[in-house]
């Protein structure tokens, strides 16, 4: 008797019940794709915020001081130490080895070089490029292109080049400052110490390095006479914003307390974990970017919480409205119900199982809506679909019964309160 | 009763009669309208909010004069342009000998209150009384807490570090000291200015276009990474939440038009007794369309009220700033919830007066 009752109100009113089927539906695709939207926006403004660049930086534990104004290293190659090239990969090796982005080694001195306009100094910088590694099973490609993605070329990006090339001349990249002052241009070839160079590129940073020859790492190393050597590494690394517990001194913590700072993601522990698979290094963060990407990625991740907070609510209330509404006209089918001696426990339970139905129904189809939502924003803003986890079906179909429950059994109460024969007469 | 009391009437008693239709019609309004008061206000004032963020980076212009000092005109003229809450910090920088170690070192001549000023995210130690900022390296390096000696030429200096900073970048093996200890040791004047300039990114960009035709002598660089981050962050996140509040809107119209027209759907019976009555079809459109307007516009001022509060709390909470509310929103948030409960409430009309009044109450 219940189930036909259930049937026969959904068979006979199918206005109604598509109404209030459209409104959950309609309210749990905005929960699905502001939860999805919600949840993904810290990561995808993080990887945005790596286009400030490295946020850690490496050197070698030894080095003397930097002498540095405006881009020319007044360092000679002879001071200071170096770090070796076959070790760095290590970096990739840490604990919180997925979170390391990328990492770009350089190794740097001021030269002399001769071209078919005349001499000149300038920095030398080598450098990855997209340079492939392994580590363990593990293969990626690294270098300045990742790490300091504002860099732009006019021409084409060198080569990687393991060793010097036989037929032709390495193609390195001219500084567009330099170029502009030496009357460098593609193509020139230019001279060092009796090596030949060819520029395939222009290279814009709008920093020290347009007014430098920037070249591949292990073609400098040979032109330095330094193999194997680096002097820097500039690492950028996924990290969690810097709090009170990131900045304590882990050789100071109990053993259960610095596991759990070791196994979060902190600039601070990450560099740790460098420093641990590196011994002879020094590993700084770079305060300037780390220090201000955790707030502004707080700022927009709360943004999106207390939207998607106040969607959710809006979502809830739109979908109670619509709940309590279609009951509230049904007041009539209560009277007549009751009045044929129906007790307000049967009513209810009815109005309830339509509703759970419905919210079933509506949550699922909520869902799909939602996903597919979320999925075109992340296409159309981050280049990238948002992939919904799939732990948001569930809380969805919770809140969607949550809610059409909230919303009827107000409702049901109300419709239950009036007198039989009144709603039946018409004068309720 | 005149014809205007009677529709008045029956206008109010309808409302109030069904009050609980009438509530839920409300609410659904309401809903759109904080919705849509909340993302408009949150969204017109997002840019500035966000990119006022950007403030701790530090400079994101750097003035290099080709050669010479940058003067006091050229300094006002830089500041002019980089605004009231921008910085300009002159500075100057020189390679000295510690006398103690004979060690190279790079030292820069600033204000040293606007130089902590403009970088926020330096760590320092706790000042003490000194008249030089020591960078950590250097500080490791050379060693003297108590003091050490600086030569530039013939001329020497004793330098007494009053605070030692971590920045993760070449400044570590720096030492800065006030512009005036840095001129009667090394006697160069400054020659660089670093800028922050504070506004949305297009406002940077503008403003490095005016620097560079006021100041032809001079170079201009953009710190690139900086306000391309800047650019690509706010861009985005303007984005993100341009995309979620239409989605979020849209689909809370369809609701609030489902829920209307559902109502109106209900009330069949009370169509086909005005009709049986004698009432034109233009007289019954004109009650139900004044009663879904009344209903919108109340619901769209409560909801007004409400989106303005919620962006105001939202903004104190994530900006700690409120956002305040924009009164331009007043007309567009009413006249579009009217708009849209008119036709959510006179559609389903068009349908019914298709069918015989005799046949809606016989209940066919």
């Amino acid at each position: 008797m219940f189930l036909r009752l259930l049937f026969e109100s959904f068979r006979r009113q199918k206005r109604r019940k598509s109404v209030a089927l459209l409104a959950i539906a309609l309210g749990m695709s905005i929960a699905t794709a502001m939860i999805a939207v919600g949840n993904d926006i810290g990561d995808r403004i993080s990887q945005e915020l790596r286009g400030l660049g490295a946020n850690l930086v490496v050197t070698p534990i030894e080095d003397t001081l930097d002498v540095n104004i405006g881009g020319v290293d007044l360092k000679p190659a002879s001071e200071g130490a170096y770090i070796p090239e076959s070790e760095i990969a290590k970096i990739k090796g840490i604990f919180w080895g997925h979170n390391i982005q990328g990492y770009a080694p350089f190794l740097f001195d001021q030269e002399s070089f001769s071209s078919a306009h005349g001499s000149f100094k300038a920095e030398l910088i080598g450098a990855y490029f997209a340079q492939s590694v392994r580590y363990g099973k593990e293969s990626f490609t690294t270098g300045v292109r990742t790490v300091n993605p504002w860099w732009s070329v006019e021409g084409a990006w060198p080569q990687d080049l393991s060793d010097w090339p036989e037929q032709a001349p390495p193609d390195v990249l001219a500084g567009s400052k330099l170029a502009q002052q030496t009357g460098l241009s593609i193509g020139d070839e230019i001279e060092i110490g009796g090596k030949k160079l060819k520029i395939s590129g222009i290279l814009n940073t709008g920093g020290d390095e347009d007014q430098a020859i920037v070249a591949p790492l292990h073609i400098v190393q040979q032109i330095l006479g330094r193999p194997n050597a680096v002097r820097r590494i500039n690492v950028s690394a996924l990290t969690k914003p810097e709090d009170a517990f990131a900045r304590k001194d882990p050789s100071k913590m109990s053993p259960a307390v610095r596991d759990r700072w070791y196994c979060s993601p902190y600039a601070n522990s990450i560099a740790y974990q460098i420093h641990e698979a590196l011994p002879n290094v020094r590993v700084e963060q770079v305060r300037q970017v780390e220090q201000n990407q955790g707030k502004i990625l707080s700022r927009v991740s709360g943004l999106m919480l207390l939207l998607t907070l106040a969607a959710l609510i809006a979502a809830a209330l739109a979908v109670s409205a619509a709940m309590a509404a279609t009951i509230l006209e049904r007041r009539q089918e209560v009277g007549l119900m009751k009045s044929l001696g129906a007790s307000n426990a049967a009513v209810a339970a009815l109005f309830l199982t339509e509703a759970g139905f419905l919210a079933l129904a509506g949550g699922l189809a909520g869902f799909v809506a939602g996903t597919l939502l979320a999925h075109r924003i992340g296409q159309r803003i981050f280049g990238s679909a948002i992939v919904v986890h799939p732990v948001v079906l569930a809380v969805v179909i919770f809140a969607a019964l949550l809610v059409t429950f909230l919303g009827s059994a107000g409702a049901v109460r109300k419709a239950m309160r009036f007198d039989p024969a009144v709603v039946l007469r018409g004068d309720a | 009763m005149s014809r205007g009391q009677l529709f008045l009437r029956l206008l109010l008693r309808a409302t109030w009669v069904r009050k609980d239709r009438a509530l839920t019609a409300l609410i659904s309004v309401a809903v759109v309208a904080t919705i849509a008061t909340t993302a408009l206000t949150i969204y017109s004032d997002l840019e500035g909010r966000l990119s006022r963020e950007f403030r701790g980076f530090g400079a994101n212009v750097v003035v290099t004069k080709s050669s010479g000092a940058l003067n006091n005109d050229e300094l006002a003229t830089i500041g002019k342009i980089a605004g009231s809450g921008g910085e300009v910090l002159p500075v100057a920088y020189a390679i000295a000998a510690e006398t103690g170690s004979g060690a190279k070192i790079v030292i820069g001549g600033a204000d040293l209150e606007k130089l902590r000023k403009l970088n926020t995210a330096w760590s320092f130690t706790d000042m003490k009384q000194g008249n030089a900022l020591i960078g950590g390296r250097a500080e490791e390096a050379l060693g003297h807490p108590a003091g050490l000696e600086l030569a530039y030429g013939q001329s020497r200096m004793k330098v007494q570090p009053a605070a030692v900073y971590r920045s993760g970048s070449d400044d570590d093996s720096r030492i800065y000291l006030p512009p005036a200890d840095f001129e009667r040791l090394t006697g160069i004047q400054p020659g660089t200015a670093l800028v922050r300039v504070e506004g949305r990114p297009q406002e940077i960009q503008e403003a490095i276009s005016r620097l560079s035709a006021s100041l032809p002598e001079a170079e201009i660089k953009p710190v690139r990474q900086i306000t391309q981050a800047q650019t690509a962050v706010v861009g985005k996140t303007r984005g993100v939440v341009l995309a979620a509040s239409a989605v979020v809107l849209v689909l809370i119209m369809l609701c609030m038009v489902a829920t209307f027209t559902s109502s109106v759907l209900e009330r069949r019976k009370d169509f086909a007794v005005m009709k049986a009555l004698g009432a034109s079809n233009r007289a019954v459109n004109f009650l139900f369309a004044a009663e879904a307007a009344l209903l919108a516009l109340l619901g769209a001022a409560a909801g007004y009220i409400v989106g303005s509060g919620t962006a105001f709390w939202i903004g104190k909470v994530n900006f700690d700033a409120a956002i305040l509310p924009d009164p331009a929103l007043v007309f567009p948030v009413l006249l579009g919830s009217v708009l849209l409960a008119l036709i959510a409430s006179t559609a389903p009309l068009r349908l019914l007066q298709q069918i015989q009044p005799a046949a809606i109450l016989r209940g066919e």
